[in-house]
């Protein structure tokens, strides 16, 4: 595997000099060449103007379009929770019917999870990471604004729900048998809306980590990039593992909701605790992934207000990576009282207990270089302050709510209540918008208010503690969450007074804030282009505004280039460095080596286009039919969403150079294709994948759960699945993952007619398989009880792959013969055996559990 | 001569992969699974949870004694005591090089904490119900 680059010489490697020398770097580029390279770049990388401007793909603009929408969507859930809090002012208050209040806590916290949290880490990253890196533009700009637009169509969705009086109902987690059993569209809003928009996530997260992998500027090792790509690369981890079982658990969810397969009815034998798991395995690192890329906002500010560099950037890599992998040992947290053995809730308790110390370890490598430099109060210092007081206090309840003991008794009421928003507003809010006080220079060119900036932290600081501190105590008296009004003389009655106060003030102090984000700012002089004087990359920015990202892209060999190596800005804009031309007028940025930087490709990389927007909407109607049952025009979607998907790929993307290699300046010539682990889409398709296996996991998972929860499993006398029909499925799928291989190789060594025949009888043995797996399982009744549903389910999960495994054969197929795939350029037949690598292993293991598992269980 | 030349080839292994700095959390979380899903089937299907309780008890300290050893590799590789730097805060190979062993000791501690808070349940608790 390690060898077939060396062994075909067809593709170039990179030659010439590299490491560029201090001589190289000082020699000038003649104004002239300056100029027209300039030229050149500023029309390669035009922004569109009108109309077209919304076709737009440069992370520059998806970034400020996704964190406008995920603002907006925030403002929206922020009203929702005002008017919870009116309802809550007094007691037994009529405001607000309980129907209308149940669908406003449900939406509150689905949107502030899913529509604002989540989308907001991926809007920011996509809008600062190439900068922090030096980059163009992200390795897959058309897939970024992709995810944006399926963001925007499934958040409108689910949030309109409300203004129709049809929204979910039953809690953000949606449990069963609730939400199951619940009346109206509510909670398929839910399911299919927020599954469309965590495919958005997960695509996101591909695109973040192959950037942050693969997009490094030259020289940037692991050891000296920005802290903030650091998180991203675990945040993006994290997605990979966390939403594919909420995802799994969705399709479940949704398959109950629709045909009645009693997943989660404990009278056929399902079990509602399944559904609790497959939410909290997702749930709880979810928390995680939103505070983690926010603190790692304050890792970037702090160095830059200390005037320092950070104290202990190893031991935050640590907590970082420490977290991102403990986080995943605490969800039983939010299910203690449900029953389960002391043991297991010891496990979980200990785990709460112990991620405690990462976590802590951040906070105090912040303190600590906060301490060490000469700290300039600036106002993003003034809300990450609040930030770190607010978290802190969150931090110290959820250490008391990790105690099983104490959890029983606060369990479902407001403490719990103020514990969360403690740990989401000084996790999250708050250095969020430290983030846009400091990046906005970046952004917008512009600045913000210093004036306005203050009164928004005072009003919301104040606000907040107002609302929430009491709350520890309303809960510790006995409130319930979720009831839509209580008695008096509960002693409730003061305190939810004080909390409705304090929500006002927070919406006051967001008022200000929003205020000042969209004031008019043309008469505001230009600023200065390092406002903050800060140390990393992003602060090359133009002023004004250029739309190429970076001018050429430099060779960095510090943690903070701008403070240590003072020539960088000069050369940059001059052109000194690497790409400082777009000489065939296409978007190119360098792919550099995983661990060490090493620049080794030049990527080219997609333009505006509308596809984007209509794959887009045809996903969005292939999830959004399906909630009224109208399936018909739900497959037509689908079908269109492929068709588009598939042109955008073929028009696209590993498209055949217009020559092998090309001058990367500073003396280097680097090669304008790659295949295999080299190239940025077999990393995206690996990484794809993993979430893809996480979700198959999970439903497996989900059938030994059955075993486990139930004394008869598979039931006496239940039928199974056909076994030499699963024996053929077995073999009928190998094979297409051995002709698809077969093909890949056959291809390179240049046979191509065999690797043709292979590639046509490749889909028709995936077909015979996927089909026999089918009719293995058609005898079985799947509404009578859990154990056929659940075979159902796998089948069905292996078949749906197996028909995309066929349209990529199909494609490769086509590839060859119309000159895209040649054994030169072969990138699109090695991300294809890798998806099959995956699938033939998803499909053994499912034959494996349907035909031996009746036996041996 | 040959001490450097056996360093060079190390750098030149670790290019391979990021993944050897999650050896310690992969192992705590490997354990954390096994306890969790064993002391799960065990009380569910009324196995004997003293038998588990104890197996699990010497596998907590297998899986210490492998987070020590990755520990003491990591140690090694960070070896601030020959290099003097604790930091490794610039851009040269031999940087990135004791930076990732750094970065994986403090991981295998961090790791190893997990593992012990994993284990005391098995002490201190026990029982299913």
């Amino acid at each position: 595997m390690t060898d077939y680059r060396q062994d075909r010489s067809a593709l170039p490697k990179p030659s010439g000099t590299y490491p560029p020398t201090e001589e190289m770097l000082a020699e000038p580029v003649p104004d002239e060449v300056q100029a027209a390279q300039a030229e050149r770049l500023r029309a390669a990388w035009a922004t569109p103007k009108g109309f077209r401007y919304w076709t737009a793909v440069n992370n520059s603009e998806v970034g400020k379009w996704y964190c406008l929408t995920a603002l907006f969507f925030m403002l929206l859930a922020g009203v929702m929770a005002l008017l919870i809090r009116a309802q809550l002012a007094v007691p037994e208050s009529e405001l607000i019917s309980a129907d209308r209040f149940n669908q406003l806590f449900t939406m509150h916290g689905s949107a502030m999870m899913f529509l604002f949290a989540v989308p907001m880490f991926e809007a920011i990253s996509i809008l600062l990471l190439p900068g922090m890196l030096g980059a163009r533009d992200m390795p897959f700009p058309r897939l970024s604004a992709f995810g944006y637009w399926c963001f925007l169509i499934g958040g409108v969705f689910v949030i309109g729900s409300i203004f129709f009086d049809a929204a979910p109902r039953a809690g953000w987690f949606m449990y069963p048998p609730l939400a199951t059993e619940d009346e109206g569209p509510g909670s398929d809003i839910w399911l299919l809306g927020l599954s469309f928009i965590e495919v958005a996530s997960i695509a996101a997260a591909v695109e973040l980590i192959v950037g942050t992998l693969k997009c490094r500027p030259p020289g940037m090792r692991v050891n000296i990039m920005p802290l903030y790509a650091w998180y991203v690369m675990v945040v993006g981890g994290m997605i990979l593992f966390a939403f594919p079982p909420l995802i799994a658990g969705d399709f479940l969810f949704e398959l109950e909701r629709s045909f009645d397969w009693p997943f989660f009815d404990p009278e056929r034998g399902g079990d509602p605790m399944l559904w609790q798991h497959l939410f909290w395995i997702f749930g709880h690192p979810e928390v995680y992934i939103v505070f983690l890329p926010s603190i790692a906002i304050a890792a970037m500010i702090i160095p830059t207000v200390a005037r320092r560099p950070i104290v202990g950037y190893s031991w935050i890599v640590l907590s970082a990576v420490g977290t991102g992998f403990l986080s995943f040992g605490l969800w039983v947290h939010h299910m203690f009282t449900t029953g389960l053995p002391t043991i297991s809730l010891g496990f979980f308790s200990a785990a709460s207990e112990a991620v405690v110390i990462p976590t802590g370890v951040q906070i105090f490598a912040f303190l600590a270089t906060l301490m060490v430099g000469r700290v300039k109060m600036t106002l993003p210092m003034l809300w990450i302050a609040g930030a770190l007081a607010i978290f802190t206090m969150g931090g110290l309840t959820g250490v008391m709510l990790a105690l099983a003991p104490f959890d029983f008794q606060a369990h479902d009421t407001y403490f719990v209540v103020a514990h969360l928003h403690y740990t989401l507003f000084g996790g999250m809010v708050f250095p969020v918008i430290a983030g846009v006080y400091y990046f906005f220079p970046f952004i917008q060119k512009k600045q913000l208010s210093e004036r306005l900036g203050r009164w928004a932290f005072w009003l919301i600081f104040c606000g907040f503690n107002l609302t929430f501190l009491p709350m520890h105590l309303t809960g510790l008296w006995g409130m319930p969450r979720r009831i839509y009004t209580y008695p008096t003389g509960l002693g409730w009655d003061g305190l939810n007074l004080i909390s409705t106060v304090g929500a006002f003030i927070i919406a006051a102090g967001f008022a200000v804030f929003v205020w000042d984000l969209v004031r008019p700012k043309h008469r505001q002089p230009q600023i200065k282009r390092n406002p903050w004087e800060a140390g990393t990359l992003e602060w090359t920015h133009d002023v004004p505004e250029e739309a190429w990202g970076i001018r050429s892209i430099p060779h960095v060999t510090s943690r903070y280039p701008l403070w240590d190596q003072p020539e960088m800005q000069a050369r940059i804009d001059t052109g000194r460095y690497y790409l400082p031309d777009a000489a065939e007028g296409r978007r190119e940025t360098l792919v550099t080596s995983v661990i060490d930087a090493e620049p080794i490709q030049v990527q080219r990389v997609t333009g505006p286009a509308w596809i984007t927007q209509a794959a887009a909407a045809f996903t969005g109607g292939a999830f959004i039919f399906p909630t009224f049952h109208w399936y018909p025009p739900a497959i037509v979607c689908a079908v269109l969403a492929v068709c588009c998907i598939i042109y955008w790929l073929w028009t696209s993307t590993a498209r055949v150079p217009e020559a092998p290699s090309k001058d990367a300046g500073l003396g280097l010539t680097l090669p304008t294709y790659a295949s295999g682990h080299a190239s940025v889409g077999w990393w995206a398709m690996w990484i794809t994948m993993l979430g893809d296996a996480t979700a198959f996991a999970s439903l497996v998972f989900g059938f030994f759960f059955y075993w486990t929860s139930q004394d008869d499993f598979p039931p006496e006398g239940a039928m199974h699945a056909e076994p030499w029909l699963v024996g053929l499925a077995a073999l009928g799928l190998a094979a297409a993952w051995a002709l698809t291989v077969g093909a890949r190789e056959l291809n390179r060594r240049w046979m191509v007619g065999a690797a043709r025949a292979c590639l046509a009888v490749a889909p028709l043995a995936a077909a015979g398989g996927a089909a026999a797996l089918m009719v293995s399982v058609l005898e079985l009744e799947p509404e009578t009880h859990v154990y056929p549903a659940v075979l159902w389910a796998l089948a069905i999960w292996v078949t749906v792959h197996a028909g995309a495994g066929v349209i990529m054969q199909l494609y490769c197929l086509a590839g060859s013969v119309f000159g895209k795939l040649t054994p030169r350029y072969d990138a699109d037949i090695w991300n294809v055996s890798l998806y099959w690598h995956f699938q033939v292993l998803a499909a053994l293991v499912t034959c494996a559990v349907m035909g031996l598992a009746p036996g041996v269980l | 001569m040959t001490e450097r030349k056996e360093q060079l080839e190390e750098i030149a292994e670790e290019r391979a992969s990021l993944m050897k700095i999650t050896m310690g959390p992969l192992i705590w979380a490997i354990h954390f699974v096994i306890c969790y899903g064993l002391a799960a089937v065990t009380c569910a299907k009324g196995w004997d949870i003293e038998m588990a309780r104890v197996g699990l008890l010497v596998f907590s300290v297998g899986s210490l004694g492998a987070i020590i050893w990755v520990g003491w590799n990591s140690w090694r590789q960070w070896n601030p005591h020959e290099t003097g730097d604790y930091f490794n805060s610039w851009g040269r190979a031999e940087d990135r090089h004791h930076f990732l062993g750094h970065a994986a000791f403090l991981l295998a501690i961090i790791s190893f904490l997990g593992v012990v808070f994993t284990s005391l349940p098995l002490v201190m608790l026990g029982g299913c119900q």
